[in-house]
């Protein structure tokens, strides 16, 4: 292991040998696999290229053609006799200053290393002409930092989509059905502006890469996903779309949609979920505009019912996309609303942590709220050369339970352990604020050499981070020091 | 107790889902049944891009509706035999035309030929599909390229072999022209490519107009 004081900079030979790995990746996906048929699972079923369902061949952003193909269930073209199929990540991050922080080991433990982030085995697809399955099992290398700085991986239950799906169409009338059984709000959406979908390459384990786009503020669902519910929604005249269902713990029979999550979230009894959506489509254009919302009673601890968080979610989204062969161009749009009420008896606590004079703080919340705008505007040129830019602006309530570093009663200084807390808190994820605000944008490049190769460098920048763009910890770590480089490569087959 | 009772339900609206979905010959999206009629594959997967009655709302996609039969049954068996394998075709094509069979291939272009083609606004601006036209009904003899009227019809209306290029259009014309042209991905249509060879990127685009124009004039 490398001592702290080196994180940060890069010796040479590590440069040299990151970016073998990269290319000797690259070189063998290239020349070893030709297309056009050895390709994920839902191009086998329908021997489509990526670039029918997915706009630019940027996955997993759909284009109408691949939205109608989710909403009929998976359930268009053949059965294919092996449905699986796999995909992986690899990676390498970079933040722009690694020595602030009291424990850079922990903190950027895999700062400038070749990683391989996930990997995931998907299987299902056209079960019948009405069944149809999007099961993705996920394997994270970096699950869990152990004690000794080694980490453990971990395989779980990723998104699932089982679906019963039906189209009656007639010459004034077109008229789509369904009913799925899921295992994340959001996740049977049909548009990447739902918050199953918006943040689209996949995520490394936050222990090994932080700061980057896929941990900045996307919208979300408050319950997380690895839970169970039923929703069943209708598309009418590829104008209209609606969808409710309700959402519970996954237990019983439904327990494999949690399988490999521990903690399992919990919920008290059925969580309402809805989602509206208005769509048009007119030439090479298509726009959509629409709201969803959830309703979420999560147990801290499931053997207590005094223990209960009430969340209230709802959101405003919007997609316009521009698809004429050679150009894609999509832009979007999320405001999304949080509403958090918590256990009575965790409100009005005393804080732990005194002002610079050594005054109380005031005491914690009942409730709080968060507010979050994203916008990104993507172009992709012959579903080969790449770029986005996107901005987020998180606001939320100020409090003090959420402060992880403040004045010691004590010493009257600044220190990132809660007196009351038994554990040390994260110092880079110090929060002295006790506010959320965070702000910044991601610019990013890619290029898919082949359909099912995506090779992109994101650099994400802040300029608020945990409420405060400068010392936001209270220990000299300003917002801009967590700006990131994040270089992946991402392959499916 | 409830909350099992609850995990229970579900798991059963779930089986029963499951066994509500085996053949659906009349609503079936499958591809490789050759039960399943060809005016329902028409309704359920080509629709998704060309439209419920052949008119496709992008560009991205051609129209089918008025096609000539002969025209609509060559391209699926050069899709499905990867004959014509130009990206538009083999991206999209081929794989939907890989399991059809010949009574479905007929089928479909029965389905499409006999649809009415809509009337669709014009696409391009006046002064390209006035130009377009004197390339359409009489060629550039300077250059030894026919008038496409001559086989084409001369509203465009297409006649067995040569297709239909009335209202279709504009860009999905000028990419076609463009692929006869610079390569040999549609060998069935080999003598567009003597045709089409000395045609300049503005006659291209001024004939897609006219043509795409045609079922307004």
């Amino acid at each position: 292991m490398r001592h702290p004081a080196d994180l940060g900079k890069l010796e040479s030979r590590d440069v040299s040998r990151a970016w073998q790995a990269w290319w000797l990746l690259l070189a063998i996906l290239i020349l070893g696999m030709q297309p056009a048929h050895a390709i994920p699972l839902f191009n086998r079923q329908t021997g489509q290229n990526c670039v029918a369902c997915h706009a630019g061949g940027q996955f997993p952003e759909l284009t109408p053609y691949g939205r109608l193909f989710k909403m009929t269930g998976y359930t268009l073209g053949e059965r294919i006799k092996v449905p699986l199929s796999a995909m992986a990540v690899v990676s390498q991050s970079s933040v722009a200053n690694t020595s602030k922080s009291l424990s850079p080991s922990t903190d950027f433990a895999k700062n400038n290393d070749f990683i391989l982030a996930n990997a995931s085995v998907f299987a299902g697809g056209k079960i019948t002409d009405n069944l149809g399955a999007f099961i993705q099992v996920t394997y994270d290398p970096r699950a869990v930092l152990n004690a000794d700085g080694s980490y453990s991986g971990h395989t779980n239950a990723d998104n699932m989509d089982l679906r019963w799906a039906d189209r009656f169409v007639g010459a004034d009338r077109d008229l789509i059905v369904g009913v799925s059984l899921n295992n994340n709000p959001s996740v049977s959406d049909p548009w990447n502006t739902a918050p199953a979908w918006m943040q689209y390459v996949p995520l490394p384990s936050p222990t090994s890469s932080q700061f980057i786009d896929a941990t900045t503020p996307y919208p979300s669902y408050s319950s997380g996903g690895n839970i169970a519910g039923l929703t069943t929604y209708a598309f009418l005249d590829r104008t209209w779309y609606g969808e409710i269902g309700a959402y519970g713990t996954a237990r019983g029979p439904l327990s494999f949609m949690t399988r490999g999550v521990t903690p399992r979230t919990t919920l008290r009894g059925l969580n309402p979920y809805w989602r509206l959506a208005w769509n048009r489509e007119w030439g090479a254009h298509n726009l959509m505009i629409g709201t969803g919302g959830m309703y979420a009673r999560v147990y801290q601890d499931p053997n207590d019912p005094s223990t209960i968080d009430r969340y209230h979610d709802w959101n405003i989204d919007a997609q316009y996309q521009y698809l004429l062969d050679p150009h894609s161009v999509t832009a979007q749009l999320v405001y999304a609303s949080s509403r958090h009420r918590y256990p009575d008896a965790q409100g009005g606590q005393p804080a732990s942590f005194v002002d610079a004079a050594g005054n109380p703080l005031p005491p914690s919340s009942f409730q709080s709220s968060t507010h979050l705008l994203r916008a990104k505007l993507s172009y992709v040129y012959q579903a080969r050369y790449g770029g986005s830019v996107s901005l987020f602006n998180l606001s939320g309530t100020t409090n003090t339970a959420n402060q992880t570093s403040g004045f010691d009663p004590a010493t009257l200084t600044i220190t990132a352990t809660d007196p009351n807390a038994t554990q040390l808190s994260l110092p880079v994820n110090g929060n002295l604020s006790g506010n959320p605000g965070t702000r910044g944008g991601t610019l990013e490049a890619f290029w898919m050499p082949v359909q099912y190769v995506r090779v992109g460098a994101q650099y994400t920048i802040y300029t608020r981070y945990n409420g405060a763009s400068s010392n936001y910890d209270g220990l000299g770590r300003n917002a801009r020091d967590n700006n990131s480089l994040f270089l992946y490569m991402w392959m499916a087959y | 107790m409830n909350r099992t009772r609850l995990s229970n339900a579900l798991s059963a609206l779930a089986l029963a889902a499951l066994g509500a979905g085996c053949a659906n010959l009349e609503r079936s999206r499958d591809i490789a049944n050759p039960n399943v009629a060809a005016p329902v594959i028409a309704q359920q997967v080509c629709s998704m891009c060309h439209g419920l009655s052949g008119t496709a709302v992008s560009p991205n996609f051609p129209n089918l509706a008025g096609q000539t039969d002969t025209y609509l049954v060559s391209q699926l068996k050069g899709f499905r035999g990867h004959g014509r394998r130009d990206p538009a075709g083999f991206e999209y094509m081929w794989g939907l035309s890989r399991s059809l069979t010949d009574a479905q291939i007929e089928g479909l272009a029965s389905y499409f030929s006999q649809a009415t083609p809509l009337r669709q606004p014009v696409e391009a601006e006046v002064a390209r599909v006035q130009a377009g036209q004197v390339i359409f009904e009489q060629g550039v003899p300077a250059k030894n390229i026919p008038a496409c009227a001559a086989c084409h019809g001369d509203k465009g209306q297409g006649q067995g072999m040569f297709p239909r290029l009335a209202g279709q259009h504009v860009d999905y014309l000028v990419k076609q022209l463009k692929v006869f042209q610079r390569s040999d991905d549609r060998p069935e249509g080999a003598v567009m490519k003597t045709v089409a060879h000395d045609l300049g990127s503005d006659d291209i685009a001024n004939v897609a107009a006219y043509a795409q124009a045609l079922p307004n004039r």
